[in-house]
């Protein structure tokens, strides 16, 4: 499907141009304009957040950059104070801008990936698609990028710009040629303010540490910490009962920490363990298994077909596709990371999709099924799927997840059915096993 | 793959006021009919359901108003959902307004069916009971009687249209069902409508969808074999065999399980324990090539006599008894075998998430705050009709996969389903909808496990509770809880602080 849109961005230091991830995801074709200039520019994408949505573009032509001044970024607006936003709403020619005032300063999900929560700022302006990308500055400084608003009926003159940390932490991240993107600790906690609780736990009435509820085993954290530890401090930093550090003289959650930091740099704890206190740090690192629940951009999906059964790992994206209402599905994604479904699954696979052919024409109701084993082999990925199906076999008995019966297929009938399928369903691939970018990659060498 | 499937109970309307005289499509009145007093009473019920979510209370009650069939015996006739968690039953003569206090005989939720009894003896004396008519087929029309204010019948005619097997509104399992075409108009009652054929009792309303103008009727089959039950001396309910089975469409399939000669039979693709299948020794893999004389096509049809094709289900629901045996002919990897089933009736307390709970008091105990019940669809129904999409996602999958996720165990799963904010709870009230696993170290299959483990404290006095989900553990201590009890009973209102019968 082809679609086009636009959104706002801005030059920034070293010939690069800021905008949101969302505003050049999935771009097979990319042009800029500039204010005043007939011209298109076509633009190349450096480097892509999606999990932060921002993203740096640039434009070869050097006169593209002529006379352009590079804005400058400042810090977190106070509340109430006044800011401008840039950009080109519902389209048009010509800029527009609009003020609003700074109304809250909070961690809000961000809905690009729909699994990334940061800090974000929340101004009362009118904000509107073609604003996405656009600068929102303060004292002739950026201090936010338009990014994400809510739709009419939901809330009125409400939008969100991705502050100042969260820019530069990406600038940073950039820095050295490749984005790694966030980490994260891998772990749930919870407060700890019952005073029962706490005697148990044998802590001291002092308001500090909170309870390690899950530890993800794909996470940095798995190494050092178990469900019942109490963590006291991060980074030296004394942990309150409530999950709040102190941090440059401002109280914020606990994770702010863990969000300035970049892949590989560690993170310490003091950690209360038996009553007893102990310490250790980690090496952070991105956390796999969230990925399948945050939506993907700029990649080819995975896929295998067998006899006309379409076989793909569970995700968000294939979740919207489908929109599948079985429970099974639902549970599978809902309880994937925090449930630890990933060590034996670390793809789901789901028969997703069965295109009609004499050799699958009574097979329709094993739709939306999980492939659970084949021929009595256990199936943990979909390359495993691929392999199995390969292997010279009388017959394949796949066995889905549940009660229900087994799927069988004859080798020979889907072979001699191949070509079939192929040309009547216009199968250019029968599988794609790795998750290869959707286009070119851009060139990463530029001269910043 | 049967799957189980919640069937839509649409909503009756109930159009009150000024009523009509005669349906537009009513025929006059029969002669008979005009003359002898109707084989109709009127039942007034007022019904109080249990509030699940405040379970130490009831919900505000609603009274109920509507027909009963007047059958033999001095027994009347009406379906189960009307005088569920019923406070009061009345009944009511149509033509003089004269009433008296009735009661439940005997009540079955699967089925949807129930017999009154006036406590006054005299009080049908008169009224002629109505026979059974057991041989409605597709094609035939019956009359849907409802009453006018004045006591005067409406009778309207519609085409019984298919007799096919659906779910009853408690969903255990599948029940034989007549659909019928019928432009009917809702009088004063919205429960229990009789349909008539030829002055005979041929079903009983079971569901109305007024825009398609359809009804889905008890038929009589299974009246009969609730009456004949009830007869009895305990009334044990509807048989259950206890497998699912598949179609044995593709060849594939039949070929995987070495089925020889022609094609047919249902494919068992489970047989779950303590059940009567897998007593009898049935298998996964077996393929089921007919029941008794009737031979199963690969759809899961038999032929029967009345209905021609229809799901073989219906020969264990509506043909047999618990305590009957039925001979399963089997093919097993080619070979013909006979397994003999000795059917039993499964009552909802033998599910680890009971299906339904009617009629009795929820369970539940609360802790300093800390409200724990067991799981049930019942509790999860009070999420209203969308449940399954609106209830906590958990134990909408643990009840759905219950005989998946816990074979042949004799448990409950036990929840902590909110917390009311109290000293004891303080940093504790975000906390809802958890799974219970463990408390002082004890696992917890009952309520009644629960109740005997908090009786232990650990060391230091406190009560440790383990959940499946975040945040994992909670301690209270387990002193305060005792001291601050009949505070928390006064603060909120709780007659009791626990019910575990």
């Amino acid at each position: 499907m082809l679609g086009r849109g636009i959104g706002a961005g801005f030059v920034i230091d070293g010939n690069r141009i800021m905008t949101n991830a969302h505003v050049v995801s999935n771009s097979r074709y990319l042009t800029v304009e500039r204010d005043g200039d007939p011209n298109k520019y076509p633009a190349k994408v450096l480097f892509v957040a999606h999990d932060c949505d921002l993203a740096l573009i640039t434009v070869d032509s050097p006169n593209f950059y002529k006379n352009m001044l590079a804005l400058k970024f400042g810090g977190i607006p106070e509340l109430e104070s006044t800011v401008s936003a840039y950009g080109y709403p519902i389209g048009g020619e010509r800029m527009s801008v609009t003020t609003g005032i700074v109304s809250r300063i909070d961690f809000q999900l961000y809905t690009h990936s729909s699994i990334d929560q940061h800090l974000a700022i929340q101004i009362s302006a009118q904000i509107n698609p073609g604003n996405s990308g656009g600068p929102v500055m303060q004292n002739t400084k950026v201090v936010g990028v338009a990014f994400q608003g809510y739709s009419g009926d939901v809330a009125q003159g409400v939008a969100y710009m991705v502050p100042t940390p969260v820019i530069n932490r990406f600038l940073k991240d950039v820095s050295k040629g490749r984005y790694d993107g966030y980490v994260d600790l891998g772990i749930t906690y919870g407060k700890l303010q019952n005073p029962a609780q706490r005697k148990f736990l044998g802590l001291k009435d002092d308001g500090r540490g909170v309870l390690v509820e899950t530890v993800v085993a794909a996470g940095p954290c798995a190494k050092i910490l178990r469900p019942g530890d109490v963590l006291l401090a991060i980074d030296n930093h004394p942990i309150a009962s409530d999950g709040n550090v102190e941090l440059e003289g401002e109280r914020v959650e606990m994770p702010e920490v863990v969000e300035r930091k970049f892949k590989r740099d560690s993170v310490k704890f003091e950690i209360w363990r038996d009553k007893q206190s102990t310490s250790g740090s980690v090496q952070l690192e991105t956390v796999p298994p969230y990925l399948m629940q945050s939506h993907k951009y700029d990649v080819r999906p995975r896929y295998v077909v067998y006899g006309g059964l379409l076989f793909q790992p569970l995700s968000l994206d294939l979740l919207e596709a489908y929109q599948p209402t079985d429970l099974r599905l639902r549970h599978f994604f809902d309880f994937y990371v925090i449930d630890q479904i990933y060590l034996e699954h670390p793809d789901v696979i789901v028969l997703t999709n069965v295109l009609p052919d004499p050799i699958n024409t009574y097979l329709a109701p094993y739709r939306g099924g999980i492939v659970d084993s084949i021929n009595g082999k256990k199936i943990h990925t979909l390359e495993e799927l691929s392999q199995t199906l390969a292997e010279p076999a009388d017959r394949l008995v796949i066995d889905l997840i549940g009660d229900g019966p087994p799927l069988v297929l004859d080798p020979k009938q889907v072979e001699a059915a191949r070509e079939r399928i192929r040309q009547r369903y216009n199968v250019v691939r029968e599988q794609n096993l790795q998750e290869q970018p959707a286009a070119k990659t851009p060139d990463l060498q530029t001269k910043t | 793959m049967r799957s189980l499937f919640i069937s839509v109970v649409f909503a009756l309307v109930v159009t009150a006021g000024a009523a009509v005289k005669k349906e537009a499509a009513s025929p006059p009145p029969n002669k008979d009919v005009k003359q002898k007093p109707l084989s109709l009473v009127r039942v007034n019920v007022t019904g109080q359901p249990y509030d699940y979510f405040r379970p130490w209370q009831k919900k505000a009650p609603v009274s109920k108003r509507a027909l009963g069939a007047v059958l033999s015996k001095g027994r009347v006739l009406v379906t189960a959902d009307l005088v569920t968690n019923q406070n009061y039953v009345e009944l009511e003569r149509a033509e003089s307004g004269e009433k008296t206090a009735a009661n439940v005989q005997v009540i079955d939720y699967e089925a949807n069916l129930a017999l009154i009894e006036p406590s006054e003896k005299n009080f049908l004396d008169g009224i002629a009971p109505l026979d059974i008519a057991a041989d409605t087929v597709v094609g035939d029309r019956l009359a849907a009687w409802q009453l006018e204010p004045t006591g005067a019948l409406v009778a309207t005619e519609g085409l019984v249209t298919t007799i096919q097997m659906t779910h009853y509104p408690v969903d255990v399992g599948q029940f034989l069902t007549y659909r019928i075409s019928i432009p009917m108009q809702y009088r004063e009652n919205s429960y229990t409508i009789p349909l008539v054929k030829n002055n005979k009792l041929a079903g009983l309303l079971l569901r109305y969808d007024p825009r398609s103008q359809l009804i889905d009727a008890i038929p009589a089959p299974i009246i009969t074999h609730f009456l004949k039950e009830a007869e009895g001396e305990n009334y044990r309910g509807f048989p259950a065999v206890g497998f699912s089975f598949f179609p044995t469409r593709d060849p594939q399939l039949r070929k995987f399980a070495g089925q020889t000669g022609k094609p047919g039979g249902v494919y068992v693709t489970n047989v779950e324990p303590n059940m009567p299948a897998k007593k009898a020794g049935m298998r996964v893999g077996d393929i089921i090539m007919s029941i008794g004389n009737h031979e199963i096509d690969q759809n899961g049809n038999y032929v029967d006599p009345l209905y021609g094709k229809i799901d073989f289900t219906n020969l264990i629901s509506a043909h047999s008894y618990a305590g009957d045996v039925l001979s399963f002919q089997i093919q097993r990897e080619g070979k013909p075998i006979e397994v003999k089933v000795t059917l039993e009736h499964r009552d909802a307390k033998d599910y680890v998430s009971p299906p339904y709970a009617l009629d009795e008091a929820p369970k539940y105990l609360v802790l300093g705050g800390l409200i724990f019940q067991e799981l049930s669809r019942q509790y999860l129904k009070e999420w209203g009709p969308n449940w399954q999409r609106e209830a906590p996602q958990r134990f909408v999958y643990l009840d759905r996969f219950q005989s998946e996720l816990f074979p042949g165990e004799h448990r409950r799963i036990v929840i902590l389903s909110q917390v009311l904010p109290a000293n004891n709870t303080i940093g504790y009230d975000e906390f809802s909808y958890l799974t219970v696993l463990k408390v002082n170290g004890q696992e917890i299959k009952s309520l009644n496990d629960l109740a005997a483990a908090v009786k232990q404290p650990i060391e230091g006095g406190f009560i440790k509770i383990e959940t499946e989900e975040d945040p994992k553990q909670i301690e209270l201590d387990a002193g305060t809880i005792a001291a601050e009890a009949p505070a928390l009973q006064e603060n909120y209102g709780i007659p009791s602080l626990q019910r575990l019968e």
